[in-house]
């Protein structure tokens, strides 16, 4: 795989972390905090709705350790990607720490799918990670510098992301020898997107599908 | 806001967030993944990927105008581009445009 392919795999990411990371970069320049903070911010945590709390929170005065609990609760879905990737990262040389900080919901979604020959994979992995790190701290910097002034209407381009986890879908259910687990995640995610608070919609109905997944792991596995 | 605050806030995000995505290489690091487990590997990921999309759907005010009708065009373009054409970034790209166009110029 060269490098044009694994960028052209990342374009959607590009296409979302670029507004995302400025919308962040924007609030960060409103709460009045110098832009370089956005810049560590986005190098060191690399967490998309960690940084949007983080922010609030700061706002808010929060204390460091309230900080530490609410990112580790906001973030424990990301245990769901790494359990998903243990065979995957197994034999990866120490380079493997840093595919595991960059495993954001999106990184997560590119590796999953991407097709690799398994002697590249430790390097094309490393390669849309850090693309992807660079268009969020990309997005998040100029967000902060700039804010405001930019001329042109980018409103809804955050959509891509959202239309790539559509795609990523289709794909892994081409893949997966079960089909089952489609159905009852869709059942999940509507019951979730309606019912569940936001804040705790995702890690909520992860659990749901974990759980559902694990106790009729049975009838998940009889018909197709 | 003062510095000090701010770089320590930071540093334990930091950790907060990495220990989460360490969390389970840390607990297979020695054992071999029992086949429940490897079960769960293998089956989760669909699963996440779909209960992302109703995530990334989370803020979408479904009872009041323009009730959600944007998305669920995106959603459907980006469903029907991928079945027929199976390129992923012409189904991201349109379904995105598409978007675009509606929120901008159409329901707005």
């Amino acid at each position: 795989m060269n490098f044009f392919a694994i960028f052209k795999l990342t374009i959607p990411v590009l296409m979302g972390y670029i507004p995302l990371g400025m919308a962040f970069g924007l609030l960060l320049s409103k709460l009045l905090i110098p832009w370089y903070y956005a810049l560590f911010m986005s190098i060191f945590i690399f967490a998309g709705s960690g940084q949007f709390l983080a922010l609030t929170l700061f706002a808010s005065q929060a204390t460091i350790l309230e900080i530490g609990i609410a990112t580790f609760l906001l973030n424990l879905r990301h245990t769901f990607y790494g359990l998903s990737m243990i065979s995957t990262f197994k034999d990866f040389s120490w380079k493997k720490h840093y595919l595991i900080f960059g495993l954001t919901d999106e990184t997560f979604a590119l590796l999953k799918t991407s097709e690799v020959p398994e002697e590249n994979r430790e390097k094309v992995y490393l390669i849309i990670t850090v693309l992807n790190q660079c268009y969020w701290i990309i997005g998040s910097v100029v967000g902060a510098m700039l804010g405001n002034i930019l001329p042109f209407n980018y409103e809804g381009i955050e959509f891509s992301l959202t239309a790539l986890f559509v795609v990523l879908s289709i794909e892994l259910y081409k893949k997966s020898r079960l089909h089952k687990p489609f159905f009852v995640a869709i059942i999940i995610g509507l019951f979730g997107m309606f019912l569940f608070p936001p804040q705790k919609m995702l890690i909520l109905s992860l659990c749901v599908a974990a759980f559902v997944l694990i106790v009729f792991k049975r009838s998940m596995e009889s018909g197709k | 806001m003062e510095s000090s605050y701010l770089v320590g806030a930071i540093i334990v995000a930091s950790l907060a967030t990495y220990a989460t995505r360490l969390i389970p290489f840390l607990l297979f690091r020695t054992r071999e993944p029992s086949p429940l487990v490897k079960y769960i590997e293998l089956n989760m990921p669909l699963m996440i990927m779909v209960i992302l999309v109703f995530y990334a759907l989370k803020d979408v005010k479904w009872e009041a105008y323009p009730y959600g009708i944007a998305e669920i065009v995106g959603v459907v373009v980006a469903i029907a581009l991928h079945v027929k054409f199976k390129n992923a970034l012409l189904s991201i790209f349109l379904a995105t445009l598409v978007y675009m166009f509606l929120i901008q110029k159409v329901l707005c």
